[in-house]
Formats: C-alpha cells, sequence, structure tokens
C-alpha cells in the first residue's frame, strides 16, 4: 500500500514540479519563522527558571508615580522589613550595575565586566552549581570573591582557584569559590565580591536614597501582600511622616502634594519578562518585541498552511479520477484519507528539513539582530518542533483528505466533476483570508517605515556629526576628592588640545540617546519638576550645536558660572510657566542656584521618547558632579581624523588609562544606536512583508490557474461565439479583485488597532493616515492585477479546439 | 445471485422529478451474460450504477448473494463492492499516474492480498489476457485496446462474483472492440457472470439474454439462442 502511495506521489511531484518546490517553500519559509520565534521564546522565558527559589524570592518595585517604577531599594529598607515582618527569610542588596574592573593576579591582568557587588547570601538566591568551594561558604566575609569557571580560566589556567589571592579595586581578595555560569538568570556575573554591607551601612540613614537593588527570600511565597504592605507601611513610617513633620504638614498634605513610594514585589520567575520597571542589571526581556515576532510568525505559518490547503484541494480535483477508480476497486474512505494525510506528512516532513536548514544557515543573522546566542539543540526545542509537525499534519493534512474522500464516485467517473463548484466558497474564504493577512503587512509595514523614517528625520537639537566621544573612567576612592578628580581631567584635557588636529575638548557627564544619568527634583511656586541632570564643561553645548534660546551659554568670563548659574530646556520653561525665567532663583537641591539661560530642546534620550525637563550645571558649580565626569568630547579637523584618532589613543593608553582600552565612539554614530531597536523592529516588519507577500501571491497564481483551468471550456465557447479577448480577461479577473477589496477591508481594522498600540511606544509619533492605506490597496490591488492578468491573458491565447473537443 | 424487485430511483431537481428507474424487477442467476440495451437517459446507466452499488436506489429491493443492499451502510456497500463485482468502464478509468501493474494490483492491496501472492496474481492474469510485456508502462502508453485489456484485467484480479462492464467497447475501433467482446465470451464461458451495458447489437449478440429498457422500465426480455444451453445448466 505505501509502496502504491509512494509511486502516486512521485508521479504528482515530477509532473508537478514548480507548484510542489512553491508549497514547500512556502511551508518552510513559515515554518522557519515560528522556529525563530520557538528560539527566542525558549530562550526568554529560560531565565530565572532553573531557580528552585524563582518563586519565593522577590524584587522589590518601587513605584515612584503612576507610570514609573524603580528596580532600586534604600538601604535601612532591608534590615528594617526583616524585623517588622516575620514571613521574611532573608534579603539581599545588590548592585544595580555591573563592575567592569582589572583583576590582578601576580603579574596578570583580566579585565572583567560583569563583576556583582552583593551581599554574602548572594549564592543562596541564585544558587549556580559550584565547581570548587561552595554555596555556604561562597562569600563569608568582605575579603572574599567567588568566580566564575570562565574567569577561573582565564586567571589561572587549569590551576585550581580555590584560596588563591587576587587584587580588585586596590583590595586582596580570597577566591572562595568556582561556579558555572551555565543557566540563564537576571544576574549573570563573571564573578561576585561581598562589598555591599560596607556601602549599605555607609548610607542606613537614607530612607530616600534609592540606590541598590533589594531582593527579599519569603518564607511562603503566598505572603507576597503581606510583605508588601508592611513595606509600604515602613516606608510611610520611616519616610513620610519625619518628611511631613519637616515640612510641617499633616502626612496625608504631604502625599498628597509630594506623592509617596508604593512598593511591590515581582517574583523572580517573570521579574526578565514582565517587570514594570527598568530591570536589573541585564536589560529586560522585550515582551513586546517577543509577542509581535510570536504572533506574526504564527501568522506567516497560517498563511502558508492555508496556501497549502488551497493549492492541494484545488489540485485534489485532478486528481478525482484517481479517487474515484480507488473507492470502485475496493478503497474505503479511510484509506484515501490516510493516503492523502500521508502525503501531507510527507511534504511537511521536507518542508521541516528545509526549515532547519534556513533557520541553521541565517542563525548567525538572527542573533545578531537579537543580540544573543541561540542554538539549535536541547531536547524542548525538538519536542515543539514534533508538535508543530503533528500540527501541521492535522491542519494541512486532514481537510484536503476529507474533502477528497468524500468525491461523488459517480460524478468522477462520468467525468464533469472537474468543473463542480465544491468546495469552492471555503477556497474563496481562504483566499480571502491570504488578502487580508498581505494587506495587514503591506499596510503595517508602511506605518512602521514612516514612524522609523519620522524619528530619523527628526530635529534632535544637537549636531554629533565629527564629534568625538571618549568613554573616560574617571577616578574614584575614599581619599579622592572632588577637586582631584577636576584636577586631573584638566589635565588629560590640555594634553588633548595639544594634539595636531585637536580644536576643542570638553567633559560632559551624559551620553546623547542614553538619557540623563541622574534627576533631581526641585520646586518653584509649588510646582515640582522632575529635572534631568547634564552636568557639563564650558563649550559642550556650543560645539554640539544646541542652540540657546533665551539668555546665554555658561561661560568662563563670568565667576558665577561656575558657583550658581544654571541652564535650563524649553520643557523645563513651559513647567516653571515664567515669562521671563532669566535671573529667577531657584531652590535647587538645599543650594540657590540661578537661571542663566534657556536651550533649545534637545533629544537626550531615543527621538522617540519625550523630552523632559532638563537641568545644565557646571562642574564646579555641584562638585559631586564631577563623579559623573565619564564622557571626554572631541571636535577634531575632520580631514586629518585617523591620525588625529591614533595620537589621542596613544595619548590615552600611555598617559590616562594603561589597563583599559580606548574606547570611543562618534557621538552620531551613538545616537543611532539609542532607537535601532525599533529600526531592527522595522527591518523584521519588512522582511516578514516580503516572505508574506510572497507566499501570498504564489497562492493566488496557483489558485487563479487552477480555477481558469476549469473554467477554460466556458472560455473556450465564448471565444467561439465571438467574445474579445479583454472582455474575457475582465470577465477573468472581476472575481479576484472582488476578493482582494474584501479582504483588505478585513485587514482595516486589526491593522488600525494594532500599529496605534505599537506607536504608543512612542512620545514622538506620527498619526496613521490615509495615506499607508492607499498605498497598501494600490499595491495589493495591483498585484493581484498582474498575476490574475498574466494568467488569463495565457488562458485567452490557447487553441479553442482543444477543449471544445475534449470530453 | 442477483434479485431485483420493483426497484425505483426518482432524481430531485428543485423543480422536476425524474422517474430514472421505475419498479424495476430483474433477476440474474450465476454464469448468466446478460445485456442491457436501450436508447440515451432510459436509465440503463443507473441500473448498472445501482447493481454496482456506485449509486443508491429511491425504493425497492436489491438482494446481492442473498443479502439485501438497499439501505446497507456506505461501509458495508465497499466491502460488499470490493469482494464481489469487478468494474469494466467505457474509458477504462485506469490511473493515468500508476503504471499498468500498480493499477492491476489496487484491488488485491485493498483487499490484504499479501503480497508475495499479489505479484503471482497479476503475472498470471497478464499473461492470460496478453499484456506481460506492458506491466511496466504507463497507461497513456499504450492503445484503446491494451488499456481495456489492463482494465479487464483490475477487473478480475480479485475472482469478483459479477463482472459490470458500462459500454466496454464504446471507445475503441472494431478491431479492438471484438477483441474486447471475445475476451468477455471466454470469461462466460469458462463461468463468470457477466451484466453488460452496450448500445451495439451486434455486442448484445454475444450475451444470453438482452434486456431492452426505455423511460426507466424493461421494455423486454429476449434470450439468444445459441446460448441457451448455458442458461440452462447454469439454473442447475
Amino acid at each position: 500500500m505505501l509502496k502504491n502511495w509512494i509511486n502516486v506521489f512521485t508521479y504528482h511531484i515530477k509532473n508537478n514540479k514548480l507548484f510542489t518546490v512553491l508549497n514547500v517553500l512556502g511551508l518552510s519559509i513559515g515554518i522557519a519563522g515560528l522556529i525563530f520565534a520557538i528560539l527566542y521564546w525558549n530562550d526568554e522565558q529560560s531565565y530565572d527558571q532553573w531557580n528552585p527559589n524563582k518563586d519565593n524570592v522577590f524584587l522589590v518595585a518601587n513605584q515612584m508615580d503612576p507610570t514609573t517604577y524603580w528596580a532600586s531599594s534604600s538601604a535601612p529598607i532591608g534590615s528594617a522589613i526583616k524585623n517588622t515582618s516575620p514571613e521574611v527569610e532573608s534579603f539581599c542588596y545588590l548592585n544595580g550595575n555591573y563592575d567592569n574592573e582589572i583583576i590582578h593576579y601576580n603579574n596578570k591582568k583580566v579585565q572583567s565586566d560583569k563583576i556583582v557587588v552583593a551581599q554574602k547570601n548572594f549564592f543562596e538566591y541564585f544558587p549556580y552549581s559550584f565547581i570548587e568551594g561552595n554555596i555556604k561558604n561562597a562569600l563569608p566575609d568582605v575579603n572574599s570573591i567567588s568566580i566564575s569557571q570562565d574567569l577561573s580560566q582565564q586567571l589561572f589556567g587549569s590551576e585550581s582557584a580555590f584560596g588563591k589571592k587576587v587584587i580588585l579595586q586596590n583590595q586582596v581578595l580570597i577566591v572562595r569559590g568556582v561556579y558555572k555560569l551555565d543557566k540563564k538568570s537576571v544576574f549573570n556575573p563573571s564573578c561576585v565580591v561581598n562589598f555591599m554591607d560596607t556601602r549599605v551601612k555607609n548610607s542606613i540613614q537614607q530612607w530616600g536614597n534609592f540606590q541598590f537593588i533589594l531582593l527579599l527570600k519569603l518564607k511562603k511565597s503566598t505572603d507576597s501582600e503581606i510583605v508588601t504592605k508592611n513595606l509600604a507601611k515602613v516606608y510611610y513610617e520611616n519616610m513620610m511622616m519625619p518628611r511631613a513633620k519637616a515640612q510641617g504638614m499633616s502626612p496625608q498634605e504631604f502625599i498628597k502634594k509630594f506623592g509617596e513610594v508604593k512598593p511591590h514585589l515581582e517574583p523572580l520567575s517573570i521579574v526578565r519578562l514582565h517587570t514594570k520597571t527598568g530591570g536589573l542589571i541585564e536589560s529586560n526581556g522585550n515582551y513586546q518585541l517577543l509577542l509581535i515576532f510570536a504572533g506574526l510568525s504564527i501568522l506567516v505559518l497560517i498563511l502558508s498552511i492555508v496556501n497549502y490547503v488551497n493549492s492541494a484541494t484545488a489540485n485534489a480535483v485532478k486528481r478525482a479520477k484517481e479517487v474515484g477508480v480507488r473507492q470502485i476497486v475496493g478503497a474505503s474512505k479511510i484509506e484515501i484519507i490516510q493516503q492523502f494525510i500521508f502525503e501531507t506528512a510527507v511534504i511537511s516532513l521536507f518542508s521541516i528539513l528545509i526549515s532547519l536548514v534556513i533557520v541553521e544557515l541565517s542563525l548567525p543573522y538572527y542573533n545578531v539582530f537579537l543580540e544573543k546566542t541561540l542554538v539549535l539543540q536541547s531536547s524542548q526545542f525538538y519536542l515543539q518542533l514534533f508538535v508543530i509537525f503533528i500540527i501541521m499534519i492535522i491542519a494541512a493534512g486532514i481537510f484536503p483528505a476529507v474533502y477528497v474522500s468524500n468525491f461523488d464516485v459517480l460524478k468522477v467517473l462520468r467525468g464533469n466533476f472537474a468543473r463542480s463548484k465544491n468546495g469552492i466558497w471555503l477556497r474563496n474564504g481562504m483566499l480571502i483570508f491570504q488578502f487580508a493577512v498581505a494587506a495587514f503587512f503591506i499596510i503595517g509595514s508602511y506605518i512602521v517605515y514612516q514612524q522609523i523614517n519620522y524619528m530619523n528625520s527628526k530635529d534632535v537639537g544637537f549636531n554629533g556629526n565629527q564629534i568625538l566621544n571618549i568613554s573616560y573612567r574617571n577616578i574614584y576612592g575614599e581619599k579622592i576628592s572632588n577637586e582631584d578628580r577636576m584636577r586631573k581631567y584638566n589635565g588629560i584635557k590640555n594634553e588633548l588640545l595639544r594634539i595636531k588636529g585637536v580644536k576643542q575638548v570638553s567633559g560632559g557627564g551624559f551620553v546623547l540617546g542614553n538619557g540623563a544619568k541622574s534627576v533631581i527634583s526641585y520646586h518653584h511656586k509649588d510646582i515640582n519638576i522632575d529635572g534631568n541632570n547634564i552636568p557639563v564643561d564650558f563649550g559642550l553645548l556650543e560645539m554640539m550645536k544646541i542652540k540657546i534660546v533665551k539668555g546665554r551659554y555658561l561661560s568662563p568670563d563670568y565667576s558665577q558660572d561656575t558657583i550658581s548659574s544654571m541652564l535650563i530646556n524649553e520643557t523645563a520653561l513651559k513647567l516653571l510657566n515664567e515669562k521671563d525665567p532669566i535671573g529667577k532663583k531657584i531652590n535647587w537641591d538645599g543650594k540657590e542656584a540661578i537661571i542663566v539661560g534657556v536651550v533649545k530642546d534637545f533629544n537626550i534620550g531615543n527621538p522617540g521618547e519625550a523630552i523632559p525637563p532638563v537641568t545644565i550645571f557646571h562642574f564646579k558649580s555641584v562638585p559631586w558632579f564631577t563623579s559623573l565626569l565619564n564622557n571626554i568630547y572631541v571636535t577634531a579637523d575632520p580631514k586629518t581624523m585617523p591620525q588625529t584618532i591614533a595620537d589621542i589613543e596613544n595619548l590615552w593608553t600611555k598617559k590616562v588609562d594603561s589597563d583599559y582600552p580606548f574606547l570611543y565612539d562618534f557621538v552620531d554614530k551613538e545616537y543611532k544606536k539609542s532607537y535601532s531597536s525599533y529600526v531592527k523592529q522595522k527591518n523584521l516588519f519588512s522582511l516578514l512583508n516580503i516572505i508574506v507577500i510572497t507566499i501570498a501571491l504564489f497562492g493566488l497564481f496557483a489558485l487563479a490557474s487552477y480555477s481558469i483551468e476549469r473554467r477554460m471550456k466556458e472560455i473556450a465557447i465564448r471565444k467561439t461565439l465571438g467574445a474579445e479577448t479583454n472582455v474575457l480577461l475582465i470577465e477573468l479577473c472581476k472575481q479576484y479583485i472582488f476578493f482582494c477589496i474584501i479582504g483588505f477591508l478585513i485587514a482595516l481594522f486589526p491593522v488600525y488597532y494594532l500599529l496605534n498600540k505599537w506607536l504608543e511606544n512612542f512620545a514622538y509619533r506620527i498619526t496613521i493616515s490615509m495615506f499607508p492605506f492607499l498605498i497598501g490597496f494600490t499595491a495589493l490591488l495591483s498585484l493581484t492585477l498582474l498575476v490574475v492578468l498574466s494568467r488569463a491573458y495565457q488562458a485567452t491565447k490557447v487553441d479553442v479546439l482543444k477543449y471544445l473537443k475534449y470530453e | 445471485m442477483i434479485t431485483i424487485k420493483k426497484l425505483s430511483k426518482i432524481f430531485r431537481t428543485e423543480e422536476v422529478e425524474t422517474n430514472a428507474l421505475s419498479e424495476i424487477s430483474l433477476t440474474i442467476n450465476e454464469g448468466d451474460f446478460v445485456s442491457i440495451m436501450g436508447p440515451s437517459g432510459s436509465g440503463k446507466s443507473t441500473l448498472l450504477n445501482i447493481i454496482g452499488l456506485l449509486d443508491s436506489a429511491s425504493g425497492g429491493s436489491y438482494e446481492l448473494l442473498g443479502q439485501e443492499m438497499i439501505g446497507l451502510k456506505e461501509k458495508l456497500k465497499s466491502k460488499a463492492r470490493k469482494e464481489n463485482i469487478g468494474f469494466i468502464f467505457q474509458n477504462f478509468n485506469l490511473i493515468d499516474e500508476l503504471s499498468v501493474y500498480d493499477n492491476i494490483e489496487l484491488p488485491l492491496i485493498y483487499n490484504n492480498v499479501p503480497s508475495s501472492e499479489r505479484k503471482k496474481k497479476i503475472e498470471h492474469i497478464a499473461a492470460v489476457l496478453g499484456i506481460s510485456h506492458r506491466l511496466k508502462h504507463f497507461p497513456q502508453q499504450l492503445s484503446g485496446g491494451q488499456q481495456q485489456r489492463v482494465a479487464v484485467a483490475r477487473a478480475l484480479i480479485n475472482d469478483p462474483k459479477i463482472i459490470l462492464a458500462d459500454e466496454p467497447t464504446g471507445n475503441l475501433d472494431s478491431k479492438n472492440g471484438n477483441e474486447v467482446m471475445e475476451l468477455l465470451t471466454d470469461l462466460h464461458a469458462a463461468g463468470s457472470t457477466i451484466l453488460m451495458v452496450t448500445h451495439s447489437d451486434y455486442d448484445a449478440s454475444f450475451s444470453q439474454k438482452i434486456i431492452l429498457m426505455k423511460d426507466g422500465v424493461i421494455l423486454s426480455e429476449k434470450l439468444n439462442q445459441r446460448n441457451v444451453d448455458v442458461l440452462v445448466t447454469s439454473k442447475n
């Protein structure tokens, strides 16, 4: 029986090479898309799922206003909640950034960029498996360090690391453990040090200083609500009440005016994808992209399955005789169904194999796109692949098989079956679905394109062309003062200015595109403004061509400019609601500041974000700003740029920082990175757009071919009766135009709704106009006509006699 | 073997009701060779299809080998068909995508005959019908007469109790048509039961009994003299 099936199957493949290839290709592209989505999905979902504590370790997320959640907490709350809430088993403070430092061992230097500063129970929260040492004694004291296997390899080679002494930040540390970093987590440290105790102790009085990440381990995961309430209570009693008292208000009044901290608990298992905060140490999973991608790839797969079903049922008409004969010589319906499902199974298997090849070949690009290192393995993945296979057989196989097995044997054998209208409504329905999906993609990708274009062409308010941004590590430590930092910076600045080609040098405490590093709120006439701090050296704003709207730039000519002068941007001015802001005194963080100028709004975040109110000071005006000085901006003669950069690097590695690599970028390039994820989404959408349109057009082509073939006799009769070619063409095309319009109308609402949702990501966005819809409709209609007309034109050229004599 | 009593078939469309068969009664015994003749639309093909279990009747009774077929479930009909009935068509109805060998093999496959036995049977019947050298060819590569032989081989491979032939010579020239008729006569002589629908008086003359139909009723039954002996013996 199998041999017989295979014979028929291979015969059809041989005689319908084009359609078979296109069918298999369509399916395999659809499956490949889904595989990509699954790989991404599996990867994102695997974060922290291995952790046995995932449900009873919680991140304290503090809600500062209706939309802002901070992942950081203040230092005293940890022990306070442990004391007041017996449900809390323990707490662990961690640093919210990886430290990037050099670790010394004898004469060896290894730079490690994922150093986590934590408390000693870190490994009880994240129980990585230990190769040397153990979890309990991983960080017993402040002189301990536990390192990952990779780092151990780099530092000590094949030697045992346990007990060895290394130097980090001028401190001698003893290696207490080596762990395997083989599982994904929101913390993936190359090594962990126990410096957090000191930092917590130093700021134990500062209730309002939210600077560390706090994790709580509860005895029972169901207690999170009680603990949340207790946290709120602790903040209220220790922070709100004293502050209200200091202002001479009742706590209720105080909260009404200044807001309050609302703590929430997020279990570790959901932090990666669903946290409301800006994320812990690793960037958050992009849940939206994940959903978009999964949704679109499923849509593409459905499209390719519909395509397959459509052409399979259309093709089945040609095989009616075979089916009829089989039934007459004794095949039961079940056997016919089995035969056709078998064919689908073989096609599906082929498609899956080809899709695996496609995936394997394009995985490197995909990994670059997602900034991940996905691979095609894991039993979970192959299980999912098997499920896809089964679903495809069910979705793509059963319908055509049942359809075929229900052929009326008598009609088939009398020979007038080919023109029967059996199942035609369903094929047309599927065709309309394809049109709708194609319209969705054409319109959608055009809108996405428009938005990205809009962001690209936006006047960002500065000009970063040919300006170098050099990453400057600055100097820190107990004994280093703000003056030391300023002195060192000025030294570097003078050295840089001496290099040939360098025109201007100026320091800054921000990177355009990344937003401000610190936010300090100030009040003016009962108006609260969350000012984003931009610390600058003289000349920086001029260098970046950030324009002044009112007043003047900061200048060394005015002595007060390094004491109290402050610049704000237009957004801040609007909030201040002052007609004449120049010379106004502001109480800024306990000091008196005087507004001397207003700058034109410029983007410090990505161009889709709203521009926040900005506060600009010279480094010297706010002494601790010097600790934010991590960028030195340089303009140079473009003609000698390569040589100038080489000279700067030479100076840098010799005199400024010999340990760390010299890192720089051009400001405009760097800025583009701030919205690269949206550019990627656009590219993804465009790629899928092409795929979808290709699949849909092929489906249309196949269906038009079959249905025109069915109508060949009618065409022949019309022609003998004197119909002209163009009348025939209209006759053949009009139903497809009709379907095309219906499909387009069906797509209208979903595309409008979903794309509007997507555009909500952007404060600075386009409104959806008629234009993309017009473009989409025109494109869809002209592609449809192109395909159908080409088929129809061929049909009208055929030899009339052939079809009239037939039968 | 076949007993039909008051069999009727009514085709209904929205406006018209057509009596394709009105209360036909007929008996066919084992070993009979019966021809049905009549003009187009007389109901002869409908009758053949009902006997072949391809179509269902509107009323009356049809017993095949003592078992009532009217109202039988599709599955049992299919079983009765594949075990008892072999078909020969005017347009051969071979599967173009399968070789001659595969075409003849089909009924055996669906009757679950083991593969070794299948091969033996096919080779035997191909030898009998003189198409042994054509087994690897595809239907389109054969002449009409050869195609019809393949169809006959397929109809016979399962040793059916009755062979139904629907204008078996309709698509053949007289030489090939003659060959096919001689083949059927030989089969009959070897004991097969055959029911044939035909337009041709010449073809009908090969059979023992000719039934003439018009407008859904049997006008006359006529015995062909030269075959009367066979009819008598088969009645025993």
